[in-house]
């Protein structure tokens, strides 16, 4: 693998798949599960079963899109998700 | 062993995909296959899968049969694909 | 990072991921294919133990006989029962540990002699910790399996002509038969690979991604539990106040032993809440295996004097019950043997696809990585050594991990620690041969140690008494010598000459 091109937008990525996709199928997952209308156990089974292959086909993306910029700006949906997924923590704490 | 019949099948199954393939037919007999022939062994191969894959249920009842025959018809194709070389030659 | 295609960047992703976790999978891959088989490991190390025809319900009663005669005030008696895979009668009084007890001779009820090891357990413990602290562990594989995934899924999205390479291996070509072994690997087994990369990651659902606990439990995981567990007619009937108990004679086990395999599949283990009192309670749990579901922690109730059933075992609601199949797909305790066996077939084929990918890297740089600049070469050499090590150098400590068992006198303390020490001693030393010797001769050396080691292994059972019948493991150990002896003679063959390779424009989009 030649490396004449730089660094750092590798390294951007890499830390996009890893570290934001993770963040992101962590957010996906809670926002997934609040929203199932089933009781609390079979939400929390159905919502979490699925989450590998979020986290993979995250990390596939942060490296197949255009540029590292677009990377991050996916792994940034992980904000509105959680939002959802914990509101009522939020709200409590924001009172 | 109703095991044995299902690997025999898969193995049959998955040679007749196989040589279904153009060039693994001109491998193992030296001269291209009419399109009739390839359709018709690869019909084969996949009648003998299934039936591969009814007694894999037969012996494992509908759970584990389907999880059973998907080892069977990968072995049965790893097979396949390491001895043909060592065969037409 | 200049634009790439699809293929390229995904290709890159393949190689990068595969070679980086590829040594770590290897080591998760084949510790987990003898794992399949732990308990029969278990088994010829503790040769002690004698093989037995015995029904359970015979081993039961001589188990009761030494238990009233030892411990006739313990409030529980836990007696684990021989089975298919293992001919081990063990007992113990007091709350039931994991792995505790005494073995007893099934044939006079008397307590016997076995040395300490650390069993075939190491090898299942080893495939989800690495040996590390549990936690620790636990992480670093499922980061190694989200690797797996990436590399399997990027794999798929490179290889061009899937169909029309379904079948291709062309043999004696260098760098193109590698290629092609590891796509036959891949492809022809990528049910299995997916099923069981995934499976694994879904056994511990909730410590890899909390996410839907925190959301809807707050993290709380006791509350969880509860939840989980059900309702209170479901729970646990243990640890009663014995009001006004008389003695009163334990029921007859034969009977009790067939209706609980009738509900649940082959026992595994009986506790004996309050022998010998009229508010006995019987226990019984099953082997894991007639059905995919992961049945551990499952229970029957019965009463002890007499014999009706209390409890049924639980039946799981549908989505737990997913679950609990996507977990027993991953620990293949189902089936019986011949379902076993295939899970070994293909664990191998996977170890197969991981050695021929990692090795394929440094095939590909053999001869140009003077061109790479000088990070590419250091890394060329490292990969060159770390192979070595990794594919044969494990093979090799995991089969001398065996003869330790053996070869280290049966006084020694702690055994089983040295057993472990001895399997990490060689891996090292093995580290250490691959750096000095040059490649073909080290890849030579370390495969035809493992396969001398796994030839000779049932002549160990000349040495002190081999009580137990290891016939398929022993066989199985020197079918596994012979699929080694033949690469090793393979290199041992002068490489064919031949012509220069011509350096022109490769496609990059081929991972070749």
């Amino acid at each position: 693998m030649k490396s004449k091109s730089p660094a750092w937008p590798t390294l951007s990525r890499i830390v996009a798949a890893l570290i934001g996709g993770y963040l992101f199928t962590y957010a996906f997952t809670a926002a997934l599960a609040r929203l199932l209308p089933m009781d609390k156990v079979d939400a929390l089974v159905v919502a979490s079963l699925p989450s590998f292959l979020i986290y993979t086909l995250a990390i596939l993306w942060a490296f197949a899109c255009r540029n590292a910029w677009r990377a991050w700006a996916g792994m940034a949906l992980a904000l509105p998700l959680a939002a959802i997924g914990f509101w009522p923590q939020w709200r409590e704490v924001l009172g | 062993m109703a095991l044995i019949v299902a690997l025999l099948l898969a193995c049959g199954g998955m040679l007749g995909l196989c040589l279904g393939l153009e060039r693994h037919y001109k491998q193992l007999w030296h001269r291209l296959p009419s399109p009739m022939l390839r359709r018709g062994l690869r019909g084969m191969g996949w009648v003998l899968l299934a039936a591969s894959f009814a007694v894999s249920v037969q012996v494992w009842g509908w759970a584990m049969g389907p999880v059973a025959w998907f080892g069977l018809i990968s072995l049965a194709g790893l097979s396949v694909a390491f001895l043909l070389p060592y065969s037409a030659r | 990072m200049k634009h790439k295609t699809l293929t390229q960047s995904m290709a890159w992703l393949h190689t990068w991921s595969g070679l980086i976790f590829g040594w770590l999978l290897f080591a998760i891959f084949l510790t987990g294919t003898l794992a399949v088989f732990d308990k029969e490991i278990d088994g010829w190390m503790r040769p002690e133990i004698p093989a037995t025809s015995l029904s359970q319900s015979a081993a039961a009663q001589q188990a009761l006989g030494y238990l009233a005669r030892q411990h006739p005030e313990a409030k529980t008696w836990n007696i684990g029962l021989p089975g298919e895979r293992s001919d081990t009668l063990t007992v113990s009084a007091g709350e039931q540990r994991r792995g505790g007890g005494t073995a007893l001779d099934p044939r006079t009820g008397e307590p016997l002699a076995v040395r300490e090891t650390a069993g075939g357990g190491f090898f299942f413990r080893f495939h989800f910790t690495l040996n590390l602290p549990r936690d620790l562990g636990i992480w670093t594989v499922g980061l190694a399996a989200m690797a797996m995934l990436v590399a399997l899924i990027s794999g798929i999205v490179i290889h061009k002509k899937f169909f029309k390479d379904f079948f291709t291996f062309r043999p004696a070509k260098g760098q193109r038969s590698w290629l092609d072994a590891h796509n036959a690997t891949a492809v022809l087994v990528l049910p299995f690979h997916l099923m069981i990369t995934y499976t694994g990651l879904v056994i511990f659902y909730l410590i890899y991604m909390p996410a839907a606990v925190d959301a809807l439990f707050d993290g709380d995981r006791d509350n969880l539990g509860r939840a989980l567990r059900g309702a209170p007619a479901e729970q646990q009937v243990r640890g009663e106040r014995p009001t006004r108990s008389e003695a009163a004679e334990l029921t007859a086990l034969e009977p009790l032993l067939a209706e609980a395999e009738r509900a649940m599949g082959p026992v595994s283990s009986l506790s004996i809440h309050n022998p010998g009192r009229s508010n006995a309670r019987i226990e019984a749990r099953p082997v894991l295996g007639n059905r995919i579901e992961l049945t551990k922690g499952q229970s029957m109730l019965f009463d002890g004097v007499s014999g009706e059933v209390l409890r049924q075992p639980a039946v799981s609601r549908p989505s737990l019950l997913t679950q609990k199949v996507m977990a027993g797909l991953h620990f293949a305790q189902f089936g019986g043997y011949s379902m076993r066996w295939l899970y070994f077939v293909c664990g191998l084929a996977s170890c197969a696809m991981l050695a021929t990918g990692v090795v394929l890297f440094t095939v590909k740089r053999r001869r140009r990585h003077d061109g790479e600049g000088a990070v590419g070469a250091l890394l060329y050499h490292i990969a060159e050594r770390l192979n070595v090590a990794v594919v044969a150098g494990l093979m090799v400590a995991c089969v001398a991990f065996l003869w330790a068992n053996r070869l280290l006198p049966v006084e020694l303390a702690q055994r089983g620690g040295w057993e472990v020490r001895v399997f990490f001693l060689v891996w090292l030393l093995s580290l250490g041969h691959a750096i000095i010797r040059p490649w073909r001769s080290a890849w030579r050396e370390q495969l035809g140690l493992a396969a001398a080691l796994c030839i000779s292994l049932p002549a160990l059972s000349l040495l002190g008494e081999s009580l137990g019948d290891y016939l398929y493991l022993e066989l199985t150990s020197v079918a596994l010598g012979l699929l080694l002896a033949w690469p090793c003679w393979k290199l041992y063959q002068a490489p064919k000459e031949r012509a220069p390779r011509r350096v022109g424009k490769q496609p990059v989009a081929q991972v070749n």
